[in-house]
């Protein structure tokens, strides 16, 4: 059974998405440009995250992927699409051999060799994005544009953040940003205005941008398990959350795919413990000062009310304790 | 086709009184039973102003007369329907597989609406009171706080499992 204790974090500093460039956080349209198009990425925890990643997917099936029967072509499309950026970036770990449409893709690093034919979803175990989808740590997610929206119609999602894939399947983009249970959102206007801007992606020419969250000693949080980690998160003392409270980065990048017109959201989710800030002290400043900061709504809306000022605690007495090292030289 | 209207107790196409839109070209009214006199009151109300057909209609056996009565219409016809909650769905749904939008549509509900939770521990819909904010899944027994959101895929509000105070339960 799988467990939630989070047994990994980002160990190579330098891939880690760190989302706070001043000492202030407020929600902004903080859309940029894609410098690599190329999102497939193997970090030195490529292995323990795809493998925690499928055995999610199989004890969790309905509530780790979600998809539409009429996407199948969608879906090969993005498929296609992350074999040619694997192999492209890492051909020392894919492979990819294609015979018309009999194609052969190999994973070196899992030693896996599959054998399909391209648009025969028969010829493979899993749905298309299913499939390729377990071959990468990132989550999935595949928005279909209609009347000047999009609406998921296809999404594997293994780190979940007051999401739902079961829950969210066939939901507008509008509807997915509704206010959070119970608490009114400031982002509203914001969330239109992204969705706006996702109207104007063309394909090849793929966006990003940045989330973050931290997260209480849990690998995700989705609905399905919120009578869990809802009391959890009050279990967090200054003592503890340096250990148990990580920062997790989202980083989303945005695909116009060219032949079905969807959108791709690929999310690299990557965890920091809060200790292990203090490895770059400019990381350390900046978090403290974001979290001192948070405004109330936002803090709720995030789902961090409740541990919030245990982590900012435990923060301040790692600082203090510099500051105090430094005044006694 | 998956992102159909459905109707539910907050549907836009539920009304508290007809609208005559006299932009249309025709109306039709259907009603059953239960809704009878609020049918016969609006006609009465719009004689003379816009050609009306009208349908009464006792039930589900009825189905497939109402099903010709939609399809035989042309476009720029303006429907209403005045019936119990079991009614009203039958005859909403026949409407939105004909092609029908909500704008369409005008419906009266006679009698109590039905709301629905979808429950994220087993993925099952129970029925709810109108106003209940909290329930307890009649499939796996989880207690759900519903929600604001609904789901026209689900076809329920969501319902967030939560721990009663003195209620001990382990899950991941």
């Amino acid at each position: 059974m799988f467990t939630q204790s989070l047994d990994f974090k980002t160990t190579d500093l330098n891939t880690f998405p760190f989302p706070f460039t001043s000492g202030n956080y407020r929600y902004s349209n903080d859309l940029k440009k894609l410098s690599n198009v190329n999102c497939i990425e193997v970090t030195p925890e490529y292995k323990l995250q795809v493998e925690t990643k499928r055995r999610l997917l199989e004890e969790q099936p309905h509530i780790r992927f979600q998809s539409f029967s009429h996407t199948m072509e969608m879906q090969w499309e993005v498929l296609e699409m992350l074999i040619d950026m694997a192999a492209d970036r890492y051909p020392e770990h894919f492979e990819v051999i294609k015979d018309g449409d009999k194609w052969t893709f190999k994973n070196h690093i899992f030693g896996e060799t599959d054998s399909f034919v391209y648009g025969d979803a028969s010829t493979l175990p899993n749905e298309p994005l299913d499939y390729i989808g377990r071959h990468f740590h990132n989550d999935f997610v595949l928005m279909v544009h209609r009347d000047s929206n999009f609406y998921l119609e296809v999404g594997q999602v293994s780190y979940a953040a007051l999401f739902s894939a079961n829950w969210n399947k066939g939901m507008s983009f509008d509807e997915i940003h509704a206010p959070v249970p119970f608490v009114s959102r400031k982002g509203d206007e914001l969330a239109d205005r992204v969705r706006k801007f996702l109207l104007s992606i063309e394909p090849g020419k793929p966006w990003t941008r940045i989330n973050w969250n931290l997260m209480a000693d849990r690998w995700d949080v989705n609905y399905e398990t919120m009578d869990v980690w809802g009391p959890q998160r009050s279990e967090i003392t200054p003592e503890n959350a340096g250990k148990l409270v990580r920062l997790r980065v989202e980083e989303q990048k945005f695909y116009r795919m060219p032949r079905s017109n969807a959108i791709l959201f690929v999310l690299n989710t990557q965890f920091l413990p809060l200790e292990d800030l203090t490895l770059r002290q400019e990381w350390f400043d900046l978090t403290y000062s974001v979290l001192q900061d948070i405004p109330g709504p936002m803090a709720e809306y995030k789902g961090i009310a409740p541990f919030l000022p245990q982590s900012v605690e435990y923060l301040r007495s790692i600082d203090e304790k510099k500051k105090a090292k430094i005044n006694n030289k | 086709m998956y992102n159909s209207p459905v109707l539910f107790d907050k549907s836009i196409t539920i009304v508290n009184k007809f609208t005559p839109r006299n932009e249309r070209r025709k109306f039709v009214v259907i009603s059953d039973q239960a809704g009878y006199d609020q049918a016969k009151s609006f006609t009465s109300e719009i004689e003379g102003t816009v050609p009306v057909e009208c349908l009464s209609i006792n039930g589900m056996e009825d189905k497939e007369e109402i099903k010709r009565l939609i399809l035989s219409q042309k476009m720029g016809t303006q429907f209403y329907i005045a019936a119990a909650w079991n009614n009203a769905v039958m005859i909403f749904s026949l409407g939105v597989e004909a092609g029908l939008s909500e704008a369409e549509i005008q419906t009266v509900i006679i009698g109590p609406k039905r709301r629905y939770v979808y429950c994220m521990k087993c993925f099952e819909v129970s029925e709810v009171e109108e106003e209940a904010e909290i329930a307890e899944c009649d499939h796996c027994k989880a207690s759900l706080e519903i929600g604001p959101f609904y789901s026209i895929v689900r076809e329920g509000y969501i319902g967030y499992p939560y721990i009663p105070i003195g209620k001990v339960e382990v899950g991941s």
